[in-house]
C-alpha cells in the first residue's frame, strides 16, 4: 500500500474527472456555486470510502457472477443513508443539490472503483483509494465552482466579488458553461500530463 | 451450461443477504431521520404559508381537497393541499400548496388567494430552478413574486409577458417566470372551483 502514489493517482495521473473522464454529469450540474460543489465532493468521498470498504470486505464472499447486482445494493443503501442524513440535518444543501445526490448511485465513479480498485485490493488499500478519489473530484469541482460561480454570478461562496460594474457571464452557470469549463480543465489536465512524456522522447 | 443448486444457492443467497442487511440498516437511519425530515418540511410549508397572507397571526384550517378543484386545477399542475385562513375567526381566504413544472424542476409553492379570488401572496417552497436565473424568481430577487399579488383570474388566466392579464416575467428565466405563473393560475383555478 502506498498513500502517497494513490493520492498522487487520485489527484493528478488517475484524477476521476479529468483522465477518467467519470462522474463528469454531476460535475457539470451541481459546479454553478462553491457551497454545491463542496457538498456533493464530500458526499461522494463518504458513500465512495465506505462502498469501498465493505466491497472490499466482501470481496472474497460476493460470487463473480452478481458482482456488479452486489456492488450495486451497498451503493445504493450509502447514498440513501447520506441522502437521508443531508435532509435531515443540512437541509439547504440537500435543497440545492436536488436530484444529484440520489443519482450518485449511478455515478459512475463509485461503480468503477468498485469493480477496478476495491474488489481487488485490501480494506485498507480500499479506503485510502476511496478518500483520494473522493479527494480528487471535489478538488476538480471546486475549480470548476470557482471559475463558474465567478465569471456566471461575480460571487465566492455568495459574496459579492466582482466589482459592481462587472455584468455577470450568465452563460457560465448554464450547461454551456459547465461544458466549456470541463473542456478547458480536460484540455489542461492532459497537456500537463503528456508535456514531460514529449520531452523525454525529444531526447 | 451446467448449473448446480450450491452454485444457485451460493449466488441468491448472498445477494439475499446483503440486501437484507442493507435494508434493515436503511430502516434505522430512517428511524432516526424520518422525524426530523418531516418537521423540517412541516416548518419550511408553514413559513411559507405565514408569508402569503397580508395579516399576522392567522389560523390555518386543512380542508378536503373538492375533485372540482382538482379537476380545475389539472391544467397547470398537482395541487397538493388547500388550507383555509381564519382571521380572529372570519375566513379572509385560501392558502394552496401547489407544485408546477419549472425550468429545471418542479416549483413547489404556496399560494394565498382572498375570497374574492385575488392573490393574496405567493411563496416558493422547493424548486430546482437554475442558480443565479431561475432563483431570481423563485426569491423574489425581482419582486416579481409581490407583482403578482392583487391579480386574478377575472379576465382569463395570467400570461407572462404578453397578453390582456399579463405580468412580466424576469428577463433570462422566462420558463421559471412561467412556472410559478402556471402554479398560481393553477391554485386561482382551484379556488374558484369552489368558491
Amino acid at each position: 500500500m502506498n498513500i502517497k502514489k494513490q493520492l498522487k493517482e487520485g489527484l493528478i495521473t488517475q484524477n476521476p474527472v479529468l483522465v477518467q473522464l467519470l462522474g463528469m454529469c454531476s460535475a457539470m450540474a451541481i459546479s454553478t456555486s462553491i457551497s454545491n460543489g463542496l457538498g456533493m465532493g464530500v458526499s461522494v468521498t463518504i458513500i465512495l470510502t465506505l462502498s469501498n470498504i465493505i466491497i472490499a470486505l466482501l470481496r472474497k464472499i460476493i460470487p463473480n457472477e452478481v458482482r456488479i447486482a452486489c456492488y450495486i445494493v451497498v451503493i445504493a443503501g450509502f447514498v440513501t443513508i447520506v441522502d437521508l442524513m443531508l435532509q435531515a440535518f443540512l437541509p439547504d444543501i440537500a435543497a440545492s443539490l436536488g436530484v444529484f445526490i440520489p443519482l450518485i448511485v449511478v455515478n459512475c465513479i463509485i461503480l468503477g472503483r468498485a469493480e477496478a480498485f476495491a474488489s481487488k485490493n485490501t480494506v485498507a488499500a480500499a479506503a485510502v483509494d476511496g478518500i483520494c478519489q473522493g479527494i480528487g473530484y471535489t478538488v476538480v469541482l471546486l475549480i470548476m465552482c470557482t471559475v463558474r460561480e465567478l465569471l456566471g454570478n461575480g460571487t465566492l461562496m455568495g459574496y459579492q466579488i466582482m466589482p459592481e460594474s462587472y455584468t455577470p457571464a450568465l452563460m457560465m452557470v448554464l450547461p454551456v458553461g459547465g461544458f466549456i469549463c470541463l473542456g478547458v480543465l480536460i484540455a489542461v489536465m492532459q497537456w500537463a500530463l503528456n508535456r514531460p512524456k514529449k520531452e523525454k522522447e525529444g531526447k | 451450461m451446467n448449473i448446480s443448486g450450491k452454485f444457485l444457492l451460493r449466488v441468491a443467497g448472498t445477494l439475499t443477504c446483503i440486501a437484507l442487511t442493507v435494508a434493515a440498516l436503511l430502516g434505522a437511519v430512517n428511524g432516526i431521520t424520518a422525524e426530523k425530515i418531516a418537521a423540517i418540511n412541516e416548518a419550511k410549508t408553514a413559513e411559507a404559508m405565514s408569508k402569503v397572507v397580508p395579516v399576522e397571526g392567522v389560523e390555518f384550517k386543512e380542508i378536503d381537497v373538492a375533485d372540482a378543484s382538482v379537476e380545475a386545477a389539472v391544467v397547470y399542475g398537482t395541487l397538493v393541499s388547500m388550507h383555509e385562513v381564519y382571521d380572529q375567526g372570519d375566513m379572509i381566504g385560501y392558502a394552496v400548496k401547489f407544485v408546477a413544472g419549472g425550468s429545471q424542476g418542479n416549483i413547489e409553492m404556496v399560494v394565498g388567494v382572498d375570497t374574492t379570488g385575488a392573490v393574496m401572496g405567493v411563496s416558493v417552497v422547493d424548486h430546482a430552478e437554475t442558480s443565479g436565473i431561475g432563483t431570481k424568481v423563485c426569491n423574489n430577487e425581482t419582486g416579481m413574486l409581490d407583482a403578482l399579488e392583487g391579480m386574478s383570474m377575472a379576465n382569463g388566466e395570467i400570461t407572462v409577458n404578453k397578453g390582456t392579464n399579463k405580468i412580466d416575467g424576469v428577463s433570462g428565466a422566462t420558463v421559471s417566470s412561467k412556472g410559478v405563473v402556471k402554479g398560481v393560475n393553477g391554485a386561482l383555478a382551484a379556488v374558484m372551483a369552489i368558491a
